[in-house]
């Protein structure tokens, strides 16, 4: 169960929210795995990865708006997710009636939130803090 | 969310920062490595984790508690982290079996033997359980040292180089032993090495550092060998054939024929890397002297050396025409490959091991 507690807030209400709304999304599918739901995790997949889609444009939006130096290099980092994504979404098509792809699928789920979306965004924090409280 | 969380950390050695802005994640069951030459920090990352080494900035959580943080600093004895470092550190004055039940000062002797025993019995120790330090190899030191370390049931589970000491022979079948016991304890791992096929073997996620306290790249042991993010990366697996090219049209001009430039900008610059195995060799009739299947184009080359390194061979050509002419590329091919070989032979590449950077 993944759980996000004050350390991992970006203190940016729209990319907070976001990133809840993925870990919520990563909780239903390990839930699905293990409760051998595939049809269900199957379902969810395409949903998680399109919202994380979603949060990445907003989240270019927000660093463009305010000038962030290094929004190149992330929006790198976001475009290289792409062939991630490919793969969770060809191994929910295989859970069904493969152990191996159960496994994986909840690892790269795990990993893609935690290390590719949330951590990776730890690198923006203090500059976009700083930015919206000059704003103010 | 149960494992180890590194926030945002950042160290400093006076005014030489070795830690910038750190942050990830080992959940409970996964073993996750750092990679990186001597003096890129992931031993000072891994002291900070163990909190041997005073948190400068941002935070670390174990099993949702944060050990430390501006405030906090749990100390590594209240952490239930267990290490295994390069040099084992078992006691030499005590048996096998009280080394392991050393730890277990918290439990009732009756169970902390049970435990222990259990320990020795997981990593093939039990039998030599009466035995000192001093009578075992250094894979059954290793053993133990891992016994002792997992006997307490560490919610984090720390190795700083510990196969190193280990010749070649033994170091492959200990890595696999350790990777299984740590797998069969659901401990959240993480491990620090400069070795990258050690990386390779032992990692479900690698964390490539270099030398500016900064995480290069972070994925699979696939997507860091297939997808290196830059030269440094790429180099990490070993030497690798390179040349300079310009995107023309969408596409490279070379001796083994046009190389798809993808999304690099026209009349960009690129160094062009190659894998030693993502060539191959082949003779004018079709058949390949390594066994692997032709792919479209090649180039004529001259065979300069071969040197036969066990199950596979590195051989050295030059091309003899095109716009490589006289350069000089290694190629590793399955098995021996025969110098006397009679008639021409063409080189051609893998695009899948082809790597492209642009030239700053």
């Amino acid at each position: 169960m993944v759980k996000i507690t004050p350390s991992f807030e970006i203190e940016v209400e729209t990319i907070d929210n976001d990133h809840r709304r993925l870990v919520d999304f990563t909780n239903q599918i390990t839930a699905a795995i293990d409760d051998q739901q595939y049809a269900e995790c199957a379902r969810l997949v395409p949903d998680f990865i399109a919202l994380s889609k979603r949060h990445f444009a907003r989240e270019e939006a927000l660093l463009d708006k305010f000038d962030y130096p290094g929004i190149d290099q992330h929006r790198q980092h976001h475009a290289g997710l792409d062939d991630k994504m490919e793969t969770m979404l060809t191994l929910a098509g295989r859970v069904e009636d493969n152990r191996l792809a159960r496994e994986t699928l909840r690892r790269e789920v795990f990993f893609f939130l935690m290390d590719d979306v949330i951590n990776e965004d730890m690198d923006f924090k203090k500059f976009l803090v700083d930015a919206r409280s000059k704003e103010k | 969310m149960q494992g180890l969380h590194m926030v945002a950390v950042h160290h400093a050695y006076g005014s030489t920062a070795v830690l910038n802005n750190i942050s990830f994640t080992v959940p409970a069951g996964e073993l996750v490595c750092l990679l990186g030459p001597s003096g890129c920090g992931k031993t000072t990352l891994l002291r900070i984790a163990a909190g041997m080494e005073r948190l400068q900035a941002g935070s670390v959580i174990i099993d949702e508690e944060v050990v430390a943080d501006a405030t906090i600093h749990v100390p590594p004895e209240e952490r239930r982290i267990g290490y295994m470092f390069q040099d084992y550190a078992l006691f030499p004055h005590l048996s096998v079996l009280d080394n392991v039940t050393f730890g277990l000062f918290r439990r009732d002797r009756v169970t902390a033997k049970e435990r222990a025993m259990e320990m020795l019995d997981q990593v093939g120790m039990a039998r030599h359980a009466a035995r000192f330090p001093h009578m075992l190899s250094g894979g059954q030191q290793q053993r133990v040292a891992l016994a002792r370390a997992l006997a307490p049931e560490p919610r984090l589970f720390l190795l700083d180089e510990p196969f190193s000491g280990l010749d070649t022979g033994m170091r492959s079948r200990v890595r696999a032993e350790t990777l299984a016991v740590l797998k069969r304890n659901n401990v959240a791992t993480l491990m620090v090495t400069h070795d990258p096929q050690e990386a390779m073997f032992m990692a479900d996620r690698i964390k490539v550092m270099g030398a500016n306290g900064l995480i290069l790249q972070t994925g699979a042991p696939a997507d860091i060998y297939h997808k290196p993010v830059d030269e440094y990366v790429a180099h990490l697996f070993g030497d690798m054939n390179m040349f300079e090219a310009r995107v023309e049209h969408g596409q490279l001009i070379s001796s083994f024929g046009a190389i798809a430039a993808n999304a690099t900008a026209e009349g960009t610059i690129v160094r062009v890397l190659i894998r030693p195995e993502g060539m191959t060799l082949s003779n004018t009739d079709g058949s390949n002297t390594d066994g692997g299947g032709p792919q479209g184009g090649g180039a004529l080359v001259d065979i300069l050396s071969a040197h036969l390194l066990g199950n596979s061979s590195l051989v050295r050509f030059r091309v003899r025409d095109g716009i490589n002419g006289g350069a000089e590329f290694h190629v590793r091919v399955p098995g021996s490959f025969d110098l006397t070989e009679i008639g021409p032979i063409w080189a051609r590449v893998d695009p899948d091991h082809i790597f492209l950077y642009p030239l700053v």
